[in-house]
């Protein structure tokens, strides 16, 4: 049976530590409830930004583990940001695939390909450091720690149902401009 | 008539205007930069500005990230911003229309103050950009004033005081600015 994303995200809430995370689209409300204090920052309204957000971020601050929290359709908009990432190889960025097969938000079309599509062999082929599938919550939990702490950059595929939300279901949250500036303060930490 | 910019001045500016940035960036935060070199510069390689591209390949201050498109380019911008850091967006008119969505939800909707160098290919020595015959020359600047984006033309050398000032003013507004090349660079 897939993952339901709750768990895998309340599982990462409990592990993340210090790391930067970014949501995007149906991961968003719920990491809004189940992290409201984190320092994150959602992708909405440009689909498929939160990888190459994520690679900035973890150029910026290589002392800091940078989680993306990508979907499958996300990922599919700037698919070249496999490469991208790649290319630039920032040790710490981990990319989570949510993977679900549609789009979730927009009323479950099925993505292209479905579940067919193979982001593992998409990363290994672009030079990720290291990708591999997850589908079950105790394998996830018990790999975890390592995705959070080995050389990146890493993608894991994630075998997941679908979340109880969406972003259009559960509006809300502070505005990206509030998110944008909220993060930048914690971390460039003005005088 | 405007004359092409030989890509050294260019990329000597550019170092003066991370190394002001990161003297802001010093007063403001309580924490050092965590990086050696100056500043970031996230290219989609562009035609018009590829002697300046393949100069910065020998380039140890600044430190340079290819990306697949103009979307990543822009976000990943934010991502660096956010992080404290100072970067610049070396891009052609073409890859500005390909990433306007992006530009508009993460430029200025989060404001977000992402400077670009944009590369007018094409354009013709004797003409306007606006009064180009070929589209891609013609619709960027519109499309800038269209999206509120402040801009200005580099015609020659003389101009590239406004790299440093177009960059403050993208910080100054917290948004997107940007300065179109208007020959290819020597």
């Amino acid at each position: 049976m897939a993952m339901k994303p709750e768990d895998v995200l309340r599982a990462i809430a409990a592990a993340r530590g210090e790391a930067i995370c970014i949501p995007t689209m149906t991961t968003a409300p719920a990491w809004r409830e189940i992290a409201p204090d984190d320092v994150s920052v959602t992708c909405v309204g440009f689909m498929g930004g939160a990888s190459a957000m994520g690679l900035g971020l973890a150029l910026a601050r290589p002392d800091r583990r940078v989680v993306v929290f990508d979907g499958d359709g996300s990922l599919l908009m700037q698919l070249g940001s496999l490469a991208t990432i790649a290319g630039a190889q920032p040790r710490n960025l981990t990319h989570l695939v949510f993977k679900n097969g549609v789009y979730h938000t927009s009323g479950s079309q099925e993505i292209p390909g479905g579940l067919q599509v193979d982001f593992v062999a998409m990363a290994k082929g672009a030079g990720y450091r290291q990708a591999y599938a997850v589908r079950e919550l105790d394998d996830f939990r018990k790999r975890l720690p390592a995705m959070l702490t080995d050389p990146g950059p890493l993608l894991v595929e994630l075998h997941t149902g679908l979340a109880d939300k969406t972003p259009m279901t559960a509006r809300g949250g502070l505005p990206f401009d509030r998110q944008v500036e909220t993060l930048r303060t914690k971390l460039v930490k003005p005088r | 008539m405007p004359e092409s910019i030989p890509a050294p001045l260019i990329i000597d500016t550019l170092k003066d205007t991370f190394r002001e940035a990161r003297q802001a960036l010093a007063a403001e935060a309580q924490e050092p930069s965590r990086h050696q070199h100056l500043g970031w510069v996230l290219s989609v390689p562009d035609t018009h500005q590829k002697s300046v591209l393949a100069a910065l390949d020998k380039e140890q201050a600044l430190r340079v990230v290819t990306c697949a498109t103009e979307d990543e380019a822009t976000t990943a911008a934010a991502g660096l911003w956010m992080g404290g850091e100072p970067c610049v967006l070396m891009i052609q008119h073409a890859g500005l229309y390909a990433s306007i969505n992006t530009l508009r939800g993460v430029a200025l909707d989060g404001r977000v103050p992402v400077f670009y160098m944009i590369g007018l290919l094409s354009r013709e020595k004797d003409k306007a950009p606006r009064e180009s015959r070929h589209s891609m020359v013609r619709y960027c600047e519109p499309l800038l004033d269209t999206f509120g984006v402040p801009h200005a033309r580099l015609e020659g050398p003389n101009d590239v005081h406004l790299i440093p000032e177009y960059y403050r003013l993208a910080q100054k507004r917290r948004g997107p600015a940007a300065v179109l090349v208007g020959l290819e660079t020597l």
